[in-house]
């Protein structure tokens, strides 16, 4: 094992999302608020408790889990995909590194930004409502296995793309519909059934009800059953990205 | 066979394709340690593909390919701390200082980064006072002189340079030339492709032609002179020939007034002047040294 190399690349990795800290920490900060303020805030108060729980306050954990997968997907996404461009993808690859390695590198720096970034929009919220955590080790578990998820799936994207266009395909028109289709801003049992149950074939529907159940107890469907499907889901992407990593062919364009 | 008495590169039997085309073809070679070698070939001749299979860039689909006796693809961990690579295109990024790349580069190959090193190096390459500048501002002689550097930064025993001096000045190249022999002379080989084959005929000790993938010489570079030895003799005319004489050796060119010819011996030389006396009278002669360039341009387009 490369220990040295692994955990240079993480610390790159990690220090080039540190350098644009305006665009890729503050940024997602600023727009996930602004859902905050219009959806819990503005329109929240005109909204009827959700299992209970005051409408401002069930949309806080979505827009967390909504914050942390955009910024896990798009930090090894992004990173990957300009050193293909700018080619110094090769500096990594005549380095005696692993696919393992490499995968561990880039996808624990997703997990990082996507935690900074989903601490921040937890931090701004409870200027609002306060603290609420009901169960640490669950709320945990789950933000640390979505972000891994989409770390993996960036990396998979970015071996895939050949153009920038590619790598906008998939925020546009797979994350952003299924976030927003995931029961973020509602729950899936206020939905008819055809669409509650359509629903439950979105991955993101067990993310956002596994963190909504660790911060504030309640979920559309049992945690411990979300947490399984993400950690099949988790080792199926990981095993696609560390492929794609040793095909290197895909590592240059 | 241990390190200590392997050679730094053998290749037995290296095959590439990419689909129906055959990329490199059976190559096997063996490169001595101290030696710089020249890989020569033609544009799509194989030499960036060979030497992306060596480096780990792609992977070779037949052949065994060992470095200090290592396995590229069993032990690449260990090849791979042996071997730098300049790469062909000119590649930097953005996010860092030279400075921060070169300790970014020596980590990733798995050597504790040491800033003393890296800055002595910045100075062998005249970077330092450019350390801490981005990089993207740096001139183009510049980012190539980094790239040389982020290739030696983890002290590689073998030294891959791939086309180093395309679309550089005279001065950086010499400068690179100087580099190159001072490391040769320190004890690493270096194996480099150039289309420039002064650099070829200047620095290596030996001469690899590859054409179509296939390695079609290996040979010193003066025995590799001197097996195609052969002198030319430039012929002033007192008119333009619209067609060469009958009977003169192949390669012979005409210009306007003026008539190349390599010939071999003074018998072939007879030849010619009597054949050119048929048609136009001889103003001037002069005689010309074979240049490698047409060694290898006799070897490339050959059968």
């Amino acid at each position: 094992m490369n220990a040295v190399g692994t955990r240079t690349l993480l610390g790159k990795e990690i220090r080039r999302f540190s350098k644009v800290w305006l665009q890729t920490v503050l940024s997602p900060l600023v727009t996930t608020s602004l859902y905050f303020l219009v959806f819990g805030v503005a329109l929240g108060a005109r909204l009827d408790r959700i299992d209970g729980v005051p409408y401002i306050e069930y949309v806080i954990p979505g827009l967390v889990m909504l914050a942390m997968i955009s910024n896990a997907f798009l930090n090894s996404s992004s990173s990957l995909f300009q050193s293909k461009v700018n080619g110094t993808s090769v500096d990594m690859m005549v380095a005696p590194l692993g696919p393992s390695e490499i995968l561990f590198a880039y996808v624990s720096a997703s997990v990082l930004r996507g935690h900074a970034v989903g601490l921040m929009v937890w931090l701004v919220a409870t200027l609002f409502v306060g603290p609420r955590v009901e169960n640490l080790l669950w709320t945990l578990s789950f933000s640390f296995v979505v972000t891994v998820i989409f770390g993996a799936f960036g990396v998979l994207v970015a071996t895939w793309a050949q153009k920038f266009d590619h790598l906008a395909v998939v925020p546009n028109f797979v994350l952003t519909p299924l976030t927003f289709l995931g029961g973020v801003f509602y729950s899936v049992d206020m939905l008819p059934d055809l669409w509650s149950t359509v629903s439950r074939f979105n991955p993101v529907f067990y993310m956002v009800n596994g963190l909504r159940f660790g911060m504030l107890g309640i979920s559309d469907v049992n945690p411990a059953l979300s947490l399984g499907i993400l950690l099949v889901l988790a080792l199926f992407i990981l095993w696609g990205a560390k492929r794609s990593i040793a095909d290197g062919a895909r590592l240059r364009l | 066979m241990s390190s200590d008495e392997a050679p730094p590169l053998e290749l037995q039997g290296v095959v590439k394709r990419y689909g129906d085309f055959i990329a490199v073809s059976e190559v096997s070679l063996r490169v001595e340690r101290g030696e710089i070698f020249a890989l020569l070939g033609p544009n799509g001749a194989g030499k960036t593909t060979l030497i992306s299979c060596i480096t780990g860039l792609t992977r070779a689909d037949a052949g065994s390919i060992r470095v200090f006796g290592a396995d590229v693809l069993n032990d690449f961990r260990q090849t791979r701390r042996d071997v730098g690579l300049v790469p062909q295109e000119v590649n930097f990024d953005p996010f860092f200082t030279p400075r921060e790349s070169l300790m970014i580069q020596m980590g990733l190959m798995g050597t504790e980064p040491d800033r003393a090193h890296v800055d002595a190096l910045l100075r062998t390459f005249a970077l330092y006072d450019h350390r801490d500048a981005y990089t993207r501002a740096l001139s183009g002689g510049m980012k190539r002189r980094l790239l040389v550097a982020k290739a030696l930064v983890h002290r590689p025993r073998l030294l891959f340079l791939d086309e180093p001096t395309a679309g550089v000045d005279v001065e950086l190249r010499q400068d690179l030339w100087a580099e190159v022999v001072r490391l040769r002379d320190e004890g690493t080989t270096v194996i480099l492709t150039t289309h420039y084959l002064e650099e070829a005929e200047e620095l290596s000790d030996r001469i690899g032609v590859l054409r179509s993938g296939e390695l079609i010489v290996v040979e010193d570079r003066e025995a590799l002179m001197d097996r195609h030895r052969a002198h030319r003799v430039v012929l002033q005319l007192d008119r333009a020939l619209t067609a060469l004489p009958d009977g003169l050796y192949p390669g012979a060119e005409i210009a306007n007034r003026t008539l190349t010819v390599p010939f071999q011996g003074t018998d072939g030389l007879q030849t010619i002047l009597s054949a050119v006396k048929q048609q136009a009278e001889i103003v001037d002669l002069r005689f010309e040294e074979t240049r490698l360039e047409d060694v290898f341009m006799s070897l490339v387009s050959g059968p």
